[in-house]
This record gives structure tokens, sequence and C-alpha cells, in this order.
């Protein structure tokens, strides 16, 4: 099979020697749900970024959907960039405009300005929008202001906002880490079915083991910038990950199973 | 431990001395310009009661006689605060948005504006009333242009320093997803900046109206004239009310853009 994403030899430097990333090197192929570990400091969110070049990558190449991502003009990289949806640990939606509209954002760079201001967008995106939001239990808060939902409910919106770009890759940096375990483990599931559903190719960056080993069909651990596991997760052993937290075991999270339990199912909250 | 090591506890590690020089400091720049400027604290006070006197016997009772009179300076005075507002809210968010470093990358373009914009709000307005006198004549005109300058200065700092605090986490998303400059601007920073851009607006409109009751004063329309006039004429009485009209009319600026501010913010 054609890999979706290929990256090669990618390093990244801030200011002169703080190398976050050392030479990755990494094949993604369609259908995959990737989860990548590692401590806090490793290069996680950086090696994600570098992906749709969030972060400009120093050097190595980044080939997605057959384009080089690091050589693509301003324009270009636009177009590219619809293709791959993005989640982020602070939601990052637009607070004061309401739930809809911020998952309609996900469209704009199919819409022209104008009809964006005034809020034409295609019906056919404005039926997905509800749908998504129905599927995520958030149907009765369509019109209230995104600053006004708890946490989860945020990323629920952020997760939709994503899928509404009907994207190729679809890219998570920490999606849960800032939220609850309860919801934590909702928005977790919710990402992981709504990604199978649309048979997208996930990258999810995580630190909770437990969780990379429920989801994930390909586990990649990031130590010191470098990869220092690539594998299904059945190969993921305890020593193994002792190695990846090697002096930062305090970061290891391995959440008790009563909190997932609870949880688990639940689609509203 | 014993009572005498407790009492070697410094609570300050900083050096005494140095702050007794800075109080030092500033108290010698109090004489110094008292000295120099051979200000005379007890002419201030023997002073103190013939001003009291001169302001009880001259401007009491004031005179209303005229309050009708008065009404289209009062509609000028805020008429040009509307429209100076107005005007340099618009120019302002352009200024802003190029001086702010979450929506324009441009180093220089960003430094060229923010001096210009540093220019325009550190000449006082009333000087810009003074000079804009000379070339536009006295009249209503100078009013507005001296506010509209002034204002630019003001608002666009204002404006670019909010649109800073917004965080860039928040355009990341759109960034992210391939929206284009103006839709981040748009759809991000826009709608997050409503509630500063409300906020700053409303303070300048409440500047303006003090601003453009002054501006008459220097020949440049409005309330401002008819004091300036009534206390050339030695009418002390009506100058006094006029000065009430315009402390109603500042208060009621405040009453309205407090109660606008409770509303929308």
């Amino acid at each position: 099979m054609k890999p979706l994403l290929t990256i090669k030899n990618l390093v990244k430097v801030y200011g002169k020697d703080t190398r976050a990333l050392n030479g990755i090197s990494l094949d993604f192929y369609p259908g995959e749900f990737i989860v990548v570990i590692g401590p806090s400091g490793a290069g996680k969110s950086t090696f994600i970024r570098c992906i749709n070049r969030l972060v400009d990558p120093s050097e190595g190449a980044i080939i997605f959907d057959g384009q080089h991502m690091e050589k693509l003009s301003w324009r270009k990289l636009r177009k590219e960039r619809s293709k791959i949806g993005m989640i982020f640990q602070h939601y990052n939606l637009v607070g004061r405009t309401n739930v809809i509209k911020n998952v309609l954002h996900g469209q704009l760079s199919n819409v022209p300005l104008y009809k964006s201001l005034l809020g034409l967008y295609r019906y056919e995106d404005k039926k997905e929008a509800v749908e998504l939001l129905k599927k995520v239990g958030l149907q009765d808060q369509i019109y209230k202001r995104a600053d006004e939902l708890s946490g989860g409910q945020m990323q629920r919106v952020g997760i939709c906002r994503a899928i509404l770009q009907r994207p190729k890759l679809l890219l998570a940096d920490e999606p849960i880490a800032s939220l609850d375990p309860l919801s934590a483990n909702i928005v977790m599931q919710q990402l992981h079915t709504i990604s199978q559903e649309k048979k997208l190719t996930c990258i999810v960056n995580l630190h909770q083991v437990d969780y990379a080993k429920k989801y994930a069909t390909r586990i990649i651990g990031i130590k010191k910038g470098a990869v220092v596991f690539d594998g299904a997760p059945s190969r993921l052993t305890d020593a193994m990950i002792r190695d990846i937290y090697e002096g930062k075991e305090s970061q290891l999270k391995l959440k008790g199973e009563s909190g997932m339990q609870l949880a688990v199912g639940q689609n509203d909250e | 431990m014993n009572n005498k090591t407790i009492h070697k506890i410094p609570l300050d590690q900083r050096d005494s001395k140095r702050t007794f020089t800075v109080v030092a400091a500033i108290f010698a720049m109090l004489i110094f310009s008292v000295v120099y400027l051979k200000i005379s604290f007890i002419d201030m006070f023997m002073g103190l009661p013939s001003f009291v006197m001169f302001f009880f016997e001259k401007f009491f009772p004031p005179n209303a006689e005229n309050l009708k009179q008065y009404i289209p300076s009062v509609v000028d005075t805020l008429g040009y605060a509307v429209i100076s507002t107005y005007i340099s809210t618009i120019i302002a968010f352009i200024f802003g948005i190029l001086i702010s470093e979450n929506t324009n990358k441009f180093k220089t373009l960003r430094v060229i504006t923010r001096g210009f914009v540093s220019i325009l709000r550190n000449i006082p307005f009333i000087i810009w009333g003074a000079l804009l006198v000379y070339i536009f004549g006295i009249g209503g005109i100078v009013g507005v242009l001296a506010l509209i300058l002034v204002t630019i200065g003001f608002l666009s700092k204002s404006y670019a320093e909010s649109i800073d605090e917004i965080s860039g986490d928040k355009l990341e998303a759109l960034r992210a997803n391939g929206s284009s400059y103006f839709q981040i601007l748009f759809h991000g920073v826009i709608p997050q900046f409503v509630p500063a851009w409300i906020n700053w607006t409303l303070f300048a409109f409440e500047i303006n109206v003090r601003a453009s009751a002054v501006l008459g004063l220097v020949g440049a329309g409005g309330i401002g004239v008819l004091i300036d006039t009534n206390i050339n004429l030695f009418k002390y009485e009506e100058a006094f009310s006029i000065i009430a009209v315009i402390v109603m009319i500042i208060l009621l600026t405040e009453l309205v853009t407090n109660s606008i501010r409770k509303r929308f913010v």
C-alpha cells in the first residue's frame, strides 16, 4: 500500500542548538490510528505541528498525499492544510462565536470570504455540521456560544470542526490532556468512532499509555526527539514504556480502570 | 531558638540605603522645582481667600437667562465628538491591525505605523487645534480634525494591544485548516476583539466630549467658544452657567456610556 504520509529525516532545531526533533523517518498508511507517546519535552508536539507546518521544520521532507509540504508556497500550503484536520489541547474555538459557526470554520478554505461573512455556507455543509453535532451529543448546544461550553463539550466541537473539513488526515495534539477523566474518555471514544466511520488516518499525541493501548492500531514512542518504538500496541511491553519515560516516570499516567468503566459508552453529558 | 536570633532575621534583603537614595532624589526634584520657579506657598495660601471671594462675588449667582441659546453649542460639541469618534474608530481599526503582531507579520510596516500613530498621540489635541486653526481658520472643521488625529493615535494603540491579547492559540486552529488571512481576521480576530472594541471606543467618546468642550478655547468651535467670549466680556455669571452645562453634558455622557457598556460587554 502506498503511504499517505511519508516523513524523511525530520529535524527541528529551535534557536541555535535546541534540537527538538533529531531525524525522524516514518511512513503512515491510510486507515491507521497512530498514537504517539512520550514524556513532555520529547518533541511530540513539534513533530505533529511539522506535518501541517504550523512549525516549519529545519531539515527533512514531509510528503503528504504526493506533495512535499516543506517546499509549498503559501497558497498551495493552504490548500494542502485544508485536507488535514487538527484537534488541539486547548480546543482553540472562537469563544464568542456560536457552536455551529465554529464547526463551519472547518469549511472556510472552500468558501470565499464574502460568503463566509454572510454565513452563506453550502447547504450540505450546514447539514453535515448539524449531523456531526448530533453524533457527539451536542444537538442542544448548536446556538450556544462556544465559551459557554464545558471543556469536554468544546473538544467535541473541535472534533466536529476538524471532521467537517472532510480531511484525509486527522492530527490531534494532546486532545484530552486538559480534560477530566470522564470527559477524556468520551472525547477519545468519539474521536476513535468517528475516524473509524470516515476511514480517516489519525495521528494522536497522548501521554496516557493506557488510552494509547486501547485505541491505537500502531504506537510510536518518541524520546528526546527520536523514535524509540514503532509497532503494534501488543508489542509495547512495560519495559519498553519505562524506557520511553526513563527519567520522567512521574509523567507516566496509567489511569485506574474504575474511571474508565464509568464513562464507556456514554455519549451524552 | 532564643529571642536574640529571631531579632536578627532581616525582613528585607535589599539595601536600605538604596531606598533612602531614591526617596531623597524624588524629594530633591520637588525642592528644585519649587526653588527654580520661585513658587511661594505662602502667597498661594494668602491668595486663597481673595480667590474664593472673587469666585463668589463674580460668578454667583449663575446667570441662566440665556440657557436656551446654549443649546446649539451643546449640540455642536456633542456632534464634534460623535463625528471624530466615528471616523477615528474606522481608521484606528486598520492601524490597530497593522500594529499588532498577531495580524501583521511584516515588522517594518508594524514599526512605521506604530511610529506614525505615536506622533499623532503625543501631540496634545490643544496643540493640534492651535496648529490647525492657522491652516483652516476658526471653525468646526478644525475641532473635528484635531480630535480625529489624537483619537486615531489613542485608539490605534489601544486596539493593537487588545488584538495582541487575543491568544495566538485560538487563531492557530484557523491557520491549520487552510483559512485565508482575511478569514482568520474576520472569523477569528474580530469576534474576540468586539468587547474591547466597544470599551475603548466608548472611552474615546467620553474623552472626545470633554476635549471638544475645551477646543473652543483655541477658536475651534463648540461650547468652549462661549466660555471664552463671556469671560473676555467679564460676564462671569453667564460663564459659570455654561461651565455647569458642560459638567452636565460630561456626566450624562458617562452615564450613557456606562449603561451601554453594561449591556453589551
